[in-house]
């Protein structure tokens, strides 16, 4: 591994330079609260000064420029009764991705193991994902933030560069020789042993920032075992099945596909929608009936997906404890709480 | 039964192993297909045979008995089903297909010369290498013997590779019997076929009753040989495969050794969408075949 | 209006069945058909696909000959009533078209008022109008396909009306608003403190009112399985009065089955 610093006024030249070639997107600030506070969401950016740097966590994961909520899968010219099928992977010009937070760099990692490294992997993900450049930055641990108990609060993989603040200047951990050669645009120095003091207080400091925890040691047995756990009930009573929890996950990739005829009959397309495992239709099949026609076993599934089917598969869970979901949650309903629950703990009502 | 552990044949599992597909270029691929004919079978169901209309495609496309593919109209819609057809036949298929959606509706009213598309084979077969030199009760109900003539052709062509092979074959009534003009032709290659319906009509002769009536019958007073040299394929709805396949581990058949098929709406096949999955397995990848032990340890398949 | 008769359509070789369709105006403001003239790209297709035969928005011609008819409007007077069941007797099938159409609409708040009387003398003064309690049209004949919204997104009316034509069936989004409204990457209403039914509402409308930083009323009515009495407990507890939400609740009348239970 590769480590530079580089003094923080370098920053804005960076992105300066990048940004003349390149699209970037990044955190911004899209808006405030009722309480006054900033809504930050990953946007286009073209000027440095847009860019929040030392955002907290987005409303909504980065997943629209990976996994977009809708795409066509392929179109189709038809004429009288034969057919061509046309296939397009949606991605067209690279992208730079400035300020990636630890947690939603592994969900990417994460994706990556379904969508790209098992059987038959994703070209429409593939292109797209192939086709980003990171740059990581570390993030202030929120409140709701379990990503330590989910082992997703460093990235050892899966960025070009990441970016740590040291006071006077940023700590960089260089992955890729693209990111090389871009650093090689501003000016940057060794670090010294001094420097490493340095990051490793940052580290720590960070460290004793995160609060909430998840139990997460045989989480996979004890999902088995509480099949039947009357706590799912509890949790589907008060589930909106709104879907808000998938779309603001930034690993939830499930998807239905529809096909459409053109109104003027002259194609037809194959349109691939992102999908909830909580939403009512979910594994409806053709005849109509619904595997999961109640609100708990479609929240139930949820968690098996993430906590234990994951896990069988790749030896790691689908959760990267950003806490989003519970976040965006207008039932209040979140990971650490309904973990907690189905582990015997007390339900707070 | 001894309890007593088997020799693994490595090589044998080999030959069993799913074979991956890595190719991005894959994913969305479609084999342009003409339906050749179409042959009512019963006044829901039909059968569709339909032939890849490129001829080198049409050579190297290769299925095994168990596993299903995508078939897609552009715009109408796109649908799994299962292969109804034997194995040794290259870039055709038969597809047993009721009417029951769009896409259905639209090829029953389009016919014979329609032009679809397939993709695939996707999914887990049922191992009939592995059953070689073994007995092999092939079991059905309702719907389930689509799937289950794609097994049975595989038994007909090599008929002298097993011992006894029974087909039992279970409906509502005799006027949901499948494929009726092929049994002649399985009897005659010594496969013993058992028919039953719940409720007969007037004209009906054979047995009435459910499929596991006929099983008992068979599976009473054989000998211990038999019982440790039985396979079984299982192709129904879950109550009678679950029926079924208690009825067999009472007789000490290894529920490693029973196959069942489950039936789940996929989007896509290939172990991305998520809609298949049951409990958090899916459907398309890990199944549909399943052995019986496997199913028993799903959560939600039964 | 007319094309000829002689362009069938074909799709996959299958020739099309063009229906012969009629547009009905009932208690509304003829929102909903003014929507599906609205767009020019996609009108010519639109009406290649079916031969309209009655549409007072777009023609003077009329004819009883139809085989679709949409129904716009809610239900208030007695000769609509006669009105709608002649129609309905034409009509192969009967779409419901639009809030009212479906639901009784805004007209319905009338309902709330026990003394229709009352109402009547503070609308209409002293000019006679027979007036009944609104009624939505299923309450009044058998309606085979109900296309919500306030306005319909016209969308959807061209995808029903080329399913129609197909002979796909029509499916309509049973999730609620949110999941659109997600998409569409809207910073959440309830973070903003407004009143939102998002979470409760039927989607299809590909989050209009939210999309525009304004709260859903729940036009569209519940989603399947929507859990209405959840979202009540939920608003109160964001601090929203009972009456701000009783009038959300009750502004369209589609969720008019989750208020009566509570009664």
């Amino acid at each position: 591994m590769i480590f530079r610093t580089f003094k923080k006024d370098e920053l804005k030249k960076l992105v300066e330079i990048l940004a003349a070639h390149n699209r970037i997107v990044g955190p911004v600030e899209a808006g405030r609260d009722k309480h006054g506070s900033p809504i930050y969401a990953f946007n286009e950016v073209s000027d440095f000064n847009s860019i929040r740097l030392n955002y907290t966590t987005t409303k909504l994961p980065a997943k629209r420029y990976f996994l977009p909520f809708q795409e066509d899968l392929s179109s189709f010219r038809t004429e009288g009764g034969g057919w061509q099928k046309i296939i397009d992977y949606n991605a067209d010009k690279p992208l730079i991705f400035f300020g990636l937070h630890p947690c939603d760099i592994n969900a990417l990692n994460k994706l990556d193991k379904v969508l790209m490294h098992s059987v038959y992997p994703m070209p429409y993900y593939a292109a797209k994902r192939k086709n980003m450049f990171i740059i990581g930055v570390e993030c202030i641990p929120q409140t709701f933030c379990f990503c330590r108990s989910m082992g997703a609060d460093t990235a050892l993989h899966g960025f070009d560069m990441f970016i740590t603040d040291l006071g006077n200047k940023y700590f960089v951990e260089i992955l890729t020789d693209t990111a090389y050669n871009f650093l090689k645009s501003i000016r940057t120095e060794e670090p010294e042993e001094k420097d490493h003091v340095l990051y490793m207080k940052a580290v720590a400091e960070r460290n004793k920032k995160f609060t909430t925890r998840v139990d997460t040691t045989d989480l996979a047995k004890i999902l088995d075992m509480e099949f039947q756990s009357d706590v799912w009930k509890h949790w589907g009573e008060i589930c909106l099945s709104c879907g808000t929890c998938s779309n603001v996950c930034p690993t939830c990739y499930c998807y239905g596909v529809e096909e459409t005829v053109d109104l003027d009959l002259k194609g037809a397309r194959k349109t691939k929608t992102l999908h909830s495992c909580n939403l009512i239709d979910f594994a409806e099949v053709a005849g109509g009936h619904n595997f999961r026609p109640e609100r708990h076993s479609r929240l139930k599934y949820r968690y098996y997906h993430k906590h234990r089917g994951f896990v069988e598969a790749f030896e790691e869970s689908l959760c990267v404890g950003c806490g989003r979901c519970g976040e965006s949650c207008l039932a209040g309903i979140n990971v650490p709480e309904v973990i907690a629950s189905v582990r015997g703990g007390k339900i707070k009502k | 039964m001894k309890p007593e552990l088997k020799f693994v044949d490595v090589i044998a599992q080999q030959q069993r192993r799913h074979k991956r597909k890595n190719d991005l270029a894959c994913f969305e691929h479609t084999f342009r297909s003409e339906v050749t004919s179409v042959y009512p079978l019963t006044e829901m169901e039909t059968i569709y045979r339909i032939q890849i209309i490129d001829p080198e495609e049409r050579k190297r496309f290769r299925f095994i008995p168990g596993q299903f593919l995508m078939l897609e109209l552009p715009g109408i819609g796109e649908a799994p089903f299962s292969i109804s057809s034997s194995p040794s036949i290259h870039g055709e298929v038969e597809l047993c297909i009721r009417k029951a959606g769009n896409l259905t509706n639209y090829l029953a009213k389009v016919g014979r010369g329609a032009i679809v598309g397939i993709r695939g084979p996707f999914g887990t077969g049922f191992p009939m290498e592995e059953m070689h030199g073994q007995n092999i009760l092939l079991i059905a109900g309702g719907l389930g013997l689509a799937p289950l003539r794609s097994p049975i052709a595989y038994a007909q062509e090599n008929r002298s590779h097993f011992r006894e092979v029974n087909i039992i074959y279970g409906t509502k009534s005799p006027a949901n019997l499948l494929f009726t003009y092929q049994y002649d032709m399985w009897s005659r290659d010594d496969i013993n076929l058992h028919i039953i319906v719940e409720k007969a009509d007037p004209s009906w002769k054979g047995a009435v009753g459910l499929s596991t009536d006929i099983l008992m019958k068979i599976l009473s007073g054989r000998s211990d040989d038999f019982y440790h040299n039985t396979y079984a394929i299982v192709c129904g709805p879950p109550v009678m495969f679950k029926f079924v396949c208690k009825m067999l581990n009472t007789f000490h058949i290894p529920m490693q050794k029973m196959f069942v098929s489950l039936e789940r709406r996929m989007h896509c096949g290939m172990g991305k969408c998520c809609r298949c999955n049951v409990g958090s397995t899916y459907t398309c990848i890990k199944g549909p075949v399943f052995d019986y032990w496997t199913v028993m340890n799903l959560k939600e398949a039964i | 209006m007319k094309t000829k008769e002689s362009d069938t359509k074909t799709y996959l070789g299958m020739p099309l069945y063009r229906p012969k369709v009629g547009f009905f105006e009932f208690s509304s403001c003829e929102g909903c058909q003014l929507q599906i003239v609205n767009n020019e790209s996609t009108l010519l297709d639109f009406l290649s696909l079916v031969e309209v035969v009655s549409f007072r928005e777009a023609m003077t011609e009329k004819s009883d000959d139809y085989e679709i008819a949409f129904i716009e409007g809610s239900i208030t007077r007695d000769d609509e009533v006669k009105r709608l069941k002649r129609i309905r007797k034409n009509a192969k099938i009967l779409v419901a078209l639009g809030s009212c159409a479906c639901f009784g609409g805004v007209n319905q708040l009338k309902n709330r008022f026990k003394n229709l009387n009352w109402v009547k003398k503070e609308v209409y003064g002293r000019h006679p109008v027979d007036t009944e309690p609104v009624r939505a049209v299923e309450d009044v004949v058998k309606v085979d396909l109900k296309i919500y919204g306030c306005p319909v997104k016209k969308e959807e009316v061209e995808k029903s009306v080329l399913h129609i034509a197909l002979g796909k069936s029509i499916e309509i989004p049973k999730y609620p608003v949110c999941m659109e409204c997600k998409a569409n990457e809207n910073i959440c209403l309830f973070d903003l403190g407004e009143l939102c039914l998002g979470p409760v509402t039927r989607a299809g409308c590909n989050s209009w009112c939210p999309n525009s930083r304004a709260g859903c009323w729940g036009c569209r009515g519940p989603a399947d399985d929507a859990n209405v009495e959840y979202m009540k407990k939920i608003m109160k507890e964001k601090g929203f009065s009972e009456e701000a939400i009783l009038e959300r609740l009750e502004c369209f009348g589609g969720f008019a089955d989750f208020l009566k239970r509570k009664k």
